[in-house]
């Protein structure tokens, strides 16, 4: 019972062990960045230092020192704390609009590529108007429009992320579907009398899975940029959350004091879209896509 | 013939494109359910203040005719009054947008030098040392937030090593010298911001040039190494550059609002972030309703472009 059921576990390992001993350099590298961006998020989410918003946790702007590896902001913020507790918001936030995008530029991606006519029609030229409007100003002013009341809410700023991605998925999830459309096993489905959904869902999304994983992982990578400028534009999260973006907006007027205190947040944000970058450019080449490169 | 035709179809499918912004943005910004002088002014506002605000945008009449009349307006030239100023947006516009011109022309005049010098020698030496180099520092700098080079670039430029301006306040008054002096560094980062972009595609497609056979054919035929690079595969090379760099410009109008307001740069980016910090609605409509122009019709010069670089193109689509 026991070579039965460890059989079959060791074997799965071991072709664990051989796939990542094959995969890209680049995205071994990048999924290391990015499993050590996951577990610096867990760590700050339930211990740091000092209080991520605890003032007077030291002389405010003394700088660099062991105590305060980052430096202290004008308030005596420990910035290190702040940038330890920041790691797991920008996760998130990226994480959750970018699956939101995900799920609704999908579903209208496919069907729009798949149903065709009008529906198609209609469904691109909103695609495409959509994604004319530069996608900042575009966040920016649904932030607006969406009041006082949800500004600086985590929940608005997924809306915005899932409503800015949704359409620029589309456009790849449906160019996808059309093709898929044409292949064989799509007309037997149709003959056997499946519905739509069915044949979109069943029949279509798993044949296009690598294109979209490969979008997924790219629009991923950019999430944390764009959630970062609306911080540091002042239309992010509502402060003293330590977002890294708000926080390289406020610690920004203090770069000649102590520049310190925007190097944390700074690295952070980089080293995390530098780990999705080479993950999604060594994912593409694993699955055999062509890179893609911008929006 | 065909080329005028694919033209007008191309000019008909814009103009359709910015009709569906406009009603896009209108429905965005002012058909949401609820009040829209509330949700402007806050929950706290007073009466008479909602009562003010409801007579300047027009809100007694109803969206669809708010939204025709705007059109119309916008359409004949008149862009309505700021909210916040009072003063004709056409007139707090004009300024900006010439400012913010100038930035971009100095910044794609640095962009095409940062994007085509790197871009040649990664491709001249395919799989060397420098390739590699390059190719990692690109991967840098794609991954830097806009508004996180910007203040790399401001720390050691403006506080490190002070030999420019932090601040890229210029007026009528400044002389073209401070002018100058106060937009390399805005204009360094954009172009740095785009740059990173054609790199890649840019090394990529000049590689795929390079092992053509009329390349082949042009070196065998004995012309110098510049003239076959120069003349015969850069020209072909640049097309999926171009429409990469098209393709981004959303990224790089998002990318002059970040940088200008990073430099305090009088341009239209500052001028969107000020109108909706003010919630200045019919100043917000305009400058957004100009950038999907400017997006838009930026691709249909690309595509055109592209035909006009590529004849191949004119028959294929």
């Amino acid at each position: 019972m026991s070579t039965i059921a460890s059989n079959p576990s060791r074997r799965f390992a071991r072709f664990g062990a051989e796939r990542w001993h094959a995969a890209p350099g680049p995205f071994k590298v990048g999924a290391v960045i990015l499993a050590t961006h996951v577990l610096f998020a867990i760590v700050g989410f339930f211990w740091t230092p000092y209080g991520f918003a605890e003032m007077g946790a030291g002389l405010p702007l003394s700088g660099a020192s062991f105590q305060h590896p980052m430096g202290l902001d004008q308030i005596g913020r420990d910035v290190f704390s702040r940038f330890m507790h920041g790691a797991h918001i920008v996760l998130l936030l990226a994480f959750a609009g970018t699956i939101l995008g995900m799920v609704a530029g999908t579903t209208l991606g496919l069907l729009s590529g798949y149903v065709g006519g009008w529906f198609d029609e209609i469904a691109q030229r909103i695609v495409e108007a959509m994604i004319s409007i530069p996608f900042l100003a575009l966040a920016l002013v649904m932030i607006i429009a969406a009041g006082p009341a949800l500004a600086g809410e985590p929940v608005l700023i997924v809306l915005v992320v899932g409503l800015v991605y949704a359409p620029r998925i589309a456009r790849i999830a449906r160019a996808a579907a059309m093709e898929i459309a044409t292949r064989e096993y799509v007309a037997v489905a149709e003959l056997r009398g499946e519905g739509t959904w069915s044949i979109v869902f069943r029949e279509i999304l798993p044949n296009a899975a690598n294109v979209l994983l490969v979008e997924f992982s790219l629009r991923l990578s950019y999430a944390p940029i764009l959630i970062g400028a609306l911080g540091f534009l002042g239309f992010g999260i509502r402060p003293p959350t330590p977002e890294w973006g708000l926080m390289i907006s406020e610690n920004r007027n203090l770069l000649i004091a102590s520049p310190v205190t925007v190097f944390g947040p700074g690295l952070g944000l980089a080293s995390l879209v530098i780990g999705f970058n080479l993950f999604t450019d060594g994912l593409s080449r694993m699955l055999g896509q062509r890179p893609v490169a911008g929006a | 013939m065909s080329v005028f035709r694919l033209l007008a179809s191309r000019i008909l499918f814009s103009a359709l494109t910015l009709l569906l912004v406009s009603i896009l943005i209108f429905l965005i910004l002012e058909a949401l359910p609820g009040d829209v002088a509330t949700r402007i002014l806050g929950r706290d506002a007073t009466a008479k203040a909602l009562e003010v605000l409801r007579g300047q945008l027009h809100l007694d009449q109803s969206a669809p005719i708010r939204y025709f009349r705007w059109l119309s307006d916008f359409v004949r030239g008149d862009l309505g009054v700021s909210i916040a100023t009072g003063r004709p947006i056409a007139d707090v516009l004009a300024p900006r947008i010439v400012n913010t011109l100038l930035l971009s022309l100095f910044a794609f005049a640095i962009y095409l030098v940062l994007a085509l010098v790197p871009a040649i020698i990664q491709a001249t030496n395919r799989g060397k040392v420098v390739d590699h180099v390059i190719s990692v520092i690109t991967l840098i700098l794609l991954s830097l937030p806009d508004f996180l080079l910007a203040t790399i670039l401001l720390f050691v430029f403006a506080v490190a090593l002070p030999i420019l301006p932090a601040l890229a306040t210029i007026s009528e008054a400044s002389t073209w010298q401070e002018t100058l002096r106060a937009m390399v560094l805005p204009a360094v980062t954009l172009a740095i911001m785009m740059a990173v972009y054609a790199i890649r595609v840019l090394r990529d497609s000049l590689i795929e040039v390079l092992h053509s056979d009329y390349v082949r054919l042009a070196e065998l035929k004995g012309l110098r190494p510049r003239t076959v690079l120069f003349r015969h595969a850069l020209p072909n090379a640049i097309v999926p550059a171009l429409n990469v760099t098209a393709l981004n410009l959303g990224f790089l109008i998002g990318g002059v609002v970040i940088v200008e307001r990073v430099f305090s740069y009088p341009g239209f980016g500052t001028l969107l972030i000020d109108a909706l910090q003010l919630r200045d609605v019919p100043l917000i409509k305009a400058t957004v309703m100009i950038s999907a122009a400017v997006y838009v019709v930026a691709n249909l010069v690309a595509d055109v472009l592209a035909v006009l670089l590529q004849p191949r193109l004119r028959t294929s689509r």
